[in-house]
């Protein structure tokens, strides 16, 4: 078997060679904003890759479907996922139900409090995982022709998944809670304290910026604020296993186990318009002094 | 035809890479396919096609993953670039000795990458060595041996390389 060769001059390719090496040098002096031109333009490109993917992510997933249902537990395997799901589901209606409670009776004493519109959102399906070992994230079936972009927020019924870092016109990338890099608004349900969720290198998260003089304690449920990013207040986050304080530290932290398992996830929600309330639409527009 | 093969390659590897390799990961690393595809098409084909492939698949790759397109690119570009060089320099390449190199490279470009990506104060340079810069390289190493040995078992490799240097 013989390679064919296009055989150009070598003074060409000498020239070729030339013109790449300015064209990497070019990359590294470029701005960090020029990025998404980048990102935009090698959007075709992420598209025709992204029929491959898919093609394989579909017959991987038939293959595991035939290995899960028919070769390795017939039928326990079925009833399984049945009691997960019903299993999340009771997780979400808890959640939602304990922050309800919480959230009106501080609430409604102090302000009108605006029930929160539901967000709308987009069902996807998990077709790939990073294709590095840098970060943790997940690749789904749906992109920016689906009205997919970058900082909206992807839950699960059980609880929050990660937030969407790029798309291609039929594809997303998610960051997941899991990953160091990654910052998510979060709140303590029982003591109202907020914080910050970050990933850890051990595939967990920590609720950062707790105040002092918070009794937050092992189970206590972490779920978003609503106050940053493109989640709604309430979704679960995770649930506190260990609390750290250091002597002379102006926070304490919280270790977390997240409620959604990144690794096993297969559909997910993306939320678009999480209706987040401002600052000031929480309070209200202050009034003029008569 | 040659365009075709490196394109074959790069729309390929991204599927690969992104949903089968997953499943065969070590500790939760996975070798870089791409990098040793970028390794060997330099060694063979010369420093230009391996910093263009080089290029095109960094950027490929780094459409599915969270990592920035500026070091994806030069990156991988650098590396065909350098792998190009380096098979210029030889005349026999055996499987051991290419699994060697693959090591070094790999284990180098690992090391600069944390730097390039400003990854968050937890990921600091000695986890990123000892949790993700070794075993990929040790995983890049061995792919990359065992591609280049079913290659050099069924291809003849020294015709191939001075072809596509001509």
């Amino acid at each position: 078997m013989r390679m064919v060769n296009l055989r150009a001059p070598y003074s060409v390719r000498r020239v070729a060679l030339v013109l790449a090496v300015i064209l990497v040098l070019g990359f590294l002096l470029l701005p960090g904003q020029l990025q998404s031109v980048f990102q935009q333009i090698g959007s075709p490109l992420g598209w025709i890759i992204s029929w491959p993917l898919q093609v394989v992510a579909g017959v991987h997933d038939r293959i595991a479907g035939i290995w899960g249902r028919y070769v390795a537990l017939q039928g326990v395997e079925e009833e399984n996922q049945q009691l997960k799901r019903e299993l999340d589901l009771l997780k979400e209606q808890n959640g939602q139900l304990r922050e309800a409670s919480v959230a009106t009776e501080r609430l409604s004493a102090l302000l009108e409090f605006k029930k929160q519109v539901l967000p709308t959102s987009v069902a996807a399906q998990v077709i790939g995982r990073d294709t590095g070992n840098w970060y943790k994230t997940i690749i789904l079936n749906k992109g920016a022709s689906d009205g997919l972009q970058s900082d909206q927020g992807v839950i699960t019924p059980a609880g929050v998944v990660g937030r969407v870092v790029k798309t291609t016109a039929s594809t997303a990338v998610v960051l997941l809670v899991t990953d160091p890099n990654n910052a998510i608004a979060g709140l303590i349900q029982r003591t109202r304290d907020e914080g910050i969720v970050e990933g850890t290198t051990q595939g967990q998260a920590r609720l950062k910026y707790i105040p002092l003089l918070s009794n937050a304690r092992p189970g206590d449920h972490v779920v978003t604020s609503g106050l940053v990013g493109g989640f709604p207040r309430g979704i679960p986050i995770g649930t506190i296993i260990r609390i750290d304080k250091e002597e002379e530290a102006l926070f304490q932290s919280a270790e977390l186990s997240p409620e959604v398992d990144p690794n096993r996830v297969e559909e997910v929600l993306v939320i678009q318009s999480p209706s987040i309330p401002t600052e000031g639409g929480r309070l209200g527009v202050p009034k003029p002094k008569p | 035809m040659k365009a075709l093969i490196y394109f074959t390659v790069i729309v390929g590897l991204v599927p690969i890479q992104s949903v089968l390799l997953p499943h065969i990961s070590v500790w939760g690393v996975k070798p870089d396919l791409g990098f040793v595809a970028v390794c060997l098409v330099g060694l063979i084909a010369g420093e230009l096609d391996g910093l263009l492939v080089g290029i095109a698949l960094g950027w490929a790759m780094s459409l599915f993953s969270a990592q920035d397109l500026i070091s994806g690119v030069v990156l991988k570009g650098t590396v065909g670039f350098v792998a190009g060089l380096a098979g210029r320099q030889v005349v026999y390449l055996s499987p051991i000795v290419l699994v060697a190199g693959l090591l070094v490279v790999s284990c180098l470009a690992g090391l600069i990458t944390p730097f390039a990506l400003k990854l968050s104060l937890q990921q600091d340079w000695w986890w990123a060595v000892w949790t993700v810069v070794l075993p990929q390289a040790c995983l890049d190493a061995v792919s990359g041996g065992l591609i280049y040995w079913l290659m050099w078992s069924r291809l003849n490799i020294e015709q191939l390389m001075s072809e596509s240097r001509m």
